[in-house]
């Protein structure tokens, strides 16, 4: 295919790409005609890709050769309808790669400006065979890679043409998977930790309505991806599903220091209030790891894949309790409004660690858990979760909530870090008994008894 | 902000045990949960679902949960929920109560919001868990409708539970009204067993039952639909006579009034028959298309009756039976339902009023002469399409009964569906000699009259009365009539304010008189019945009712073969009885002896209609001029048509023969007239009493015309009395013929009764 590079030269940089797409179009078709396996697109083609589309200089000495805005988006056009035309996956799939894939060098830069523009247009003209190509490409890639493309794709529909949020809005129906990778990309991008990375609010609403017309959607990736296939490294996760508890554990810490912000800044624009939007993705996210039980049984994956990876859960802990401290120092005012936030944050967290490990996403024991919260300050639930909940000595529903085979309620005092520990010494009994319905002050202070797993209950 | 922490951490060191612990742990979940769901359910729900997985096996999480979703009406969840508490929690009382209310609801036909989200959620439930929880439902029910309700939901929903349940809830409910001792088939258990029940057992394939069975559903089926059709409504029409009939509201005793409606009961009826039909192999298409088709049908069976033996015998028998019973009651009751609407309470009786059935009399204005040939050479026609020797005599019915082509005159503008009630009358006699043209189908329907006690039911019997009052047979009818005033006799206090009762009392008082009539007894009898303080009533009572006490030799059909029914009116009747009366007296008047009382009285009675009776009058003159004399006292109370005071005046003059006429009654009732007559009943004002427009026009002439008339009286040198009476008269012209009549029949009741032989 080499040989060609010599009658693409003369040509103008517009039909020189198209000749060239044309070419690539039958190279691949015979490509996957011959049969070889895995069909590898050659070296050489790759680069006439990146000098005839992708215009990265050859050499120093060539002139550069440029597209001016119209020429690209006739490019883009012929582009889309080269993808709706080719009806082989395969073919269609190699070709996009050959395109996109990142190859390390120079071009990338330009492949990326492209390929943000290829899968804008083709969300505002619905070309479903690119966004399904996305998808792959979304889910082979680097997450900064990943990252990126999200951003361009939420700046072009959230941010810089109000309203045009509802053509994005489809592609749930016209490309599920993309979809949902987009949803995982969004999530991996916006970490919550300035305003920056803070989403728009289009783009919540947006996923939540997703999720609560389909909550099935955040799995979309999980259930078409095969139990052998390797993750590429450092791509996005399998799910967005770490991504979504950390935005709703964090955010009501996070908006309300953009809120504070707002305030200081001395706008008075009223922001609609973000916090039904998490409550009802935080509820969604619940209702995912519900559903993750049957599925994972059915691919004989039930306890042996975390979709919750531990390390991410501990930065996110660490960084809660950076936050919590934080809220705790700067705010003097509004402290039971600040202690309320902070609380629903952690109350957050212990539902999400709770429901995703009794549902098994997250393969970890009790005392593992104990050991990331360990930092965070008391709460009730979060208490509840980390001690396990009380077997009843006549009861055998009760199924095991957590995978790992010991140590589930293995007693506290192993635990010497435990911020909440009720017989620390530096934490003396506060609470009054007569406003303590739990209470029983008949029973004797001990500690501990064999067979009781955690010694202390909740302050309800 | 730690310091808060620690005193949220401010634990107590206590033992409790771990039951005691996993509850308040539950308690603590379920509050908090309970705390959020009315500002943010999500939130409230996140905490649910946490305290779900971290106490799979607590009720209340569970129940909270669904509580959540059932006060949100979300269908599917709130489904999802309660199938959950019922897998996990089958023994939990709240569970109960809860599937008690969507049981109730999906029972109830009640169309709120509420309700439909009940059973919207029943409907999400899988359905092998709906059959499970409809099943425990009905062990929990003690109540037997409400237990057959229930599984009747059941059976509704799946077809294959009525192979096991289907015949044991019918028996149920029929053993339930047999306990309860109901008075009527149209009851709870029987409208359930009927409507609901019987298609589902009937139209199962899966399901064989025996022939027996069937008709036995057979017939229950039809006494329901009969006795629902024909319900009387007495009790509604006496409380609240304003109310509309037709819109009355029909409620089955245990029943809401939505379901308490049989929307075209004759036809369900039809469709459970044509299935019967079918399982039973009855032979005939398996579709019945309609009761007249039926009717048919079975005739033409009948033929092959006397030739079958055994067992398709008495299948033929039972196929003919049943069907022809049900056309019979289903025309019997058309018919009536156009005689006498007010009987029935899904009938509009506003539309018309009550008919009767009557001998026609609309020839007795003709020669009494002719009239004698006519009827004789009638019976001589009689005897020869016989073919027999037999005379026409009274006790001969089974003659009359065979006046098959008797004509029933109506006025059509004022039945409109006349057409369709003289058929159904027809379709109804015809299906009735069926059943009584073998022995083996009269015992079989005659079982089902008596377990029907359709001897109970009035409007039967007034179909029955009817039909052999058309078949000739006066004497039973005029028996069967006996019982039915009877029945009929008004309590006192029980008067309705529309004299619609005793109207329809004396509907059969004149039915008797007029079968008397029939009969050739013409005893006037002026019963002795009070109910006068309308004059509907007192036209009704003095003129019509007519009973035995002697029999006359002379015993014709002398009208004929033709009946009428006329609208049960004191405008329709009063001719009728008029009529009535004239043809009696009639008799008398004109035989070769002198009878001036019965002459007079056929004066006084031809005034009605006048001049229709001309001929009459003239005749009854001839025989006046004949005998050269005639004595007729009341002559004066009750002649006021000028014409006839006319010819009278005439009489005596030389011209007119110098007749001797004794016309005077005793002078005071000359200078006093209205001492002795009763109060006229036309001071009531009564839209139905008012005379026929051609009475006045008939008046106003003779006004315009009296002088004349007086003048050519008078100047031809009667006496002065005769003269003063004439001129009195002359000036009566104007009164209301009707309110004389009605004197002439109250106060000479006594001779009236008298004069006839």
């Amino acid at each position: 295919m080499g040989d060609i590079r010599q009658s693409l030269l003369p040509r103008d940089v517009l039909s020189a790409a198209k000749e060239l797409l044309y070419h690539l179009d039958i190279y691949i078709c015979n490509l996957v005609q011959s049969g070889r396996q895995p069909p590898q697109v050659d070296t050489k083609t790759l680069e006439l890709v990146e000098e005839f589309i992708l215009h990265a200089p050859k050499d120093r000495n060539a002139p550069p050769r440029r597209m001016n805005a119209l020429q690209e988006l006739q490019l883009l056009e012929i582009m889309c309808s080269c993808f709706q035309e080719q009806s082989r996956d395969t073919v269609r799939q190699l070709m996009f790669s050959a395109l996109f894939s990142l190859q390390g060098n120079q071009a990338d830069e330009s492949r990326m400006a492209l390929l943000g523009k290829l899968v804008s247009m083709a969300i505002a003209v619905g070309r479903v065979p690119i966004l399904e190509c996305a998808a792959t490409w979304l889910q082979r890639t680097h997450r900064v890679y990943c990252v990126r493309l999200a951003r361009v794709l939420v700046d072009d529909y959230c941010s810089l043409v109000p309203g045009s949020v509802s053509t994005l809005y489809n592609i749930q129906s016209s490309s599920p998977r993309f979809c949902c990778q987009f949803i995982t990309a969004v999530a991996t991008l916006y970490d919550l930790t300035s305003e920056e990375l803070t989403p728009p609010l289009e783009l919540l609403q947006m996923i939540v309505s997703w999720l609560q017309d389909d909550p099935r959607l955040v799995l979309i990736t999980f259930l078409n991806t095969p139990l052998s296939g390797s993750q590429p490294i450092s791509s996005l996760d399998l799910t967005p599903l770490g991504g979504l508890v950390r935005w709703c554990v964090k955010a009501p810490l996070a908006y309300r220091r953009d809120k504070k912000q707002s305030l200081t800044n001395g706008s008075s624009e009223c922001e609609p209030d973000v916090g039904p939007l998490f409550s009802a993705l935080h509820l969604s996210v619940l209702q995912v790891f519900m559903l993750l039980p049957n599925i994972l049984n059915e691919k004989g994956l039930f306890g042996r894949l975390a979709l919750l990876q531990m390390e991410p859960l501990a930065a996110l802990t660490s960084d809660l309790s950076r936050l919590l401290d934080q809220a705790d120092k700067h705010t003097h005012s509004s402290s039971t409004d600040t202690h309320a936030l902070s609380q629903l944050a952690l109350d957050r967290l212990a539902q999400a660690l709770q429901v995703a490990m009794a549902n098994g996403a997250l393969l970890c024991s009790r005392e593992d858990l104990r050991a990331i919260c360990s930092r965070l300050p008391h709460n009730n639930l979060l208490q509840l979760v980390m001690s396990g909940p009380v077997m009843y000595f006549n009861n055998i529903h009760t199924p095991p909530l957590a995978f790992s085979p010991h140590a589930s309620h293995s007693p506290i005092t192993t635990h010497p870090t435990h911020p909440t520990h009720p017989t620390h010494p530096t934490h003396p009994t506060h609470t009054p008994l007569a406003s303590h319905p739990s209470s029983h002050p008949q029973y004797p202070a001990q500690p501990f008894l064999s067979g009781m797993p955690f010694p202390f209950r909740p302050s309800h | 902000m730690n310091i808060i922490f620690i005193h949220k951490n401010g634990h107590i060191n206590y033992f409790v045990s771990a039951n005691m612990s996993a509850q308040k742990d539950c308690e603590f979940l379920v509050k908090r949960a309970r705390e959020l769901v009315s500002e943010d359910p999500c939130a409230a729900k996140a905490w649910l679902i946490t305290a779900r997985t971290l106490y799979p096996a607590d009720f209340n999480i569970q129940y909270e949960m669904y509580i959540i979703e059932r006060n949100a009406e979300r269908t599917a969840s709130a489904g999802r929920l309660l199938y959950d508490m019922f897998i996990n929690f089958p023994e939990q009382p709240i569970v109960w109560r809860e599937i008690s209310v969507i049981t109730a609801a999906l029972r109830s036909d009640c169309q709120d919001k509420h309700a439909q989200f009940l059973r919207g959620l029943f409907e999400t439930l899988p359905g092998r868990v709906q059959c499970e929880m409809l099943l425990k439902a009905t062990e929990q029910c003690f109540n037997t409708l409400e237990k057959a309700e229930m599984l009747l939901l059941l059976l509704k929903r799946f077809p294959e539970s009525v192979v096991q349940h289907g015949v044991n809830l019918g028996e149920t409910l029929l053993e339930a009204e047999a306990s309860e001792n109901l008075e009527t088939p149209v009851n709870c258990f029987r409208k359930l067993f009927v409507c609901d029940v019987l298609p589902l057992i009937i139209n199962n394939v899966d399901m064989r039952l025996p022939a027996s069975l069937l008709q036995k559903y057979m017939l229950k089926a039809a006494e329901f639909y009969i006795g629902y059709v024909t319900r009387s409504q007495e009790v509604g029409s006496l409380k609240s006579p304003g109310v509309s009939r037709g819109s009355q509201r029909y409620v089955i005793d245990g029943l809401s009034e939505k379901s308490s409606v049989v929307a075209e009961p004759w036809e369900r009826l039809l469709d459970i028959l044509a299935v019967v039909g079918a399982r039973c192999e009855w032979q005939g298409d398996k579709g019945q298309r309609s009761y007249v088709d039926m009717l048919q049908r079975v005739k033409e069976l009948c033929c092959y009756l006397p030739g079958l033996e055994g067992e398709t015998r008495s299948r033929c028998c039972s196929q003919v039976v049943i069907c022809a019973a049900l056309v019979l009651f289903r025309s019997a009751f058309l018919y009536v339902s156009t005689v006498q609407p007010a009987l029935f309470q899904g009938v509009n009786a506003l539309s018309s009023g009550p008919w009767i059935l009557l001998e026609d009399l609309s020839s007795v204005y003709s020669d009494v002469e002719v009239e004698r040939g006519a009827v004789k050479h009638a019976h001589k026609k009689r005897k020869l399409a016989d073919g027999r020797e037999k005379t026409m005599s009274s006790d001969d019915e089974e003659g009359l009964s065979k006046g098959r082509g008797r004509h029933i005159l109506v006025n059509k503008t004022e039945m409109p569906s006349w057409s369709e009630t003289l058929d159904s009358f027809r379709t109804a006699r015809e299906s009735w000699d069926l059943l009584h043209s073998h022995d083996g189908l009269e015992t079989e329907f005659k079982k089902i009259c008596a377990s029907w006690k359709t001897d109970s039911w009035l409007w039967f019997r007034i179909f029955l009365t009817d039909m052999i009052i058309y078949q000739g047979q006066y004497r039973k009818a005029l028996s069967s009539l006996h019982q039915m005033t009877a029945v009929q006799q008004p309590q006192p206090g029980q008067q309705s304010p529309s004299g619609q009762a005793s109207l329809e009392h004396h509907r059969a008082l004149i039915q008797q008189a007029s079968c008397h009539y029939a009969l050739g007894e013409y005893r006037v009898y002026t019963h002795t019945h009070t109910h006068t303080h309308t004059h509907i009533h007192s036209y009704i009572n003095t003129h019509a009712c007519m009973v035995t006490s002697t029999r006359v030799p002379l015993v014709l059909s002398i009208l004929g073969n033709d009946l009428r029914l006329l609208p049960c009116t004191s405008k329709a009747i009063l001719p009728f009885c008029l009529q009535l009366m004239l043809a009696c007296f009639k008799l008398r008047a004109f035989t070769d002896n002198r009878d001036d009382l019965s002459l007079g009285h056929v004066v006084v009675l031809l005034q009605y209609d006048w001049p229709q009776g001309e001929m009459l009058f003239l005749k009854a003159v001839d025989k006046i001029c004949q005998q050269g004399s005639f004595q007729y006292e009341n002559f004066f109370n009750y002649v006021t048509n000028i014409d006839m005071l006319e010819e009278f005046a005439y009489l005596r003059t030389p011209e007119g023969g110098r007749i001797q006429l004794e016309l005077l009654p005793n002078q005071g009732m000359l200078i006093k007239p209205h001492l002795l007559l009763p109060p006229s009943p036309l001071t009531h004002e009564s839209p139905l009493l008012h005379p026929p427009p051609q009475v006045y026009v008939v008046c106003l002439s003779v006004y315009s015309c009296r002088h004349h008339t007086v003048t050519r009286g008078i100047t031809k040198g009667v006496k002065e009395d005769f003269r003063l009476a004439m001129e009195r008269q002359v000036s009566r012209c104007g009164e209301n013929l009707l309110s004389v009549l009605h004197r002439f029949c109250i106060n000479e009741k006594i001779i009236i009764i008298q004069s006839l032989p």
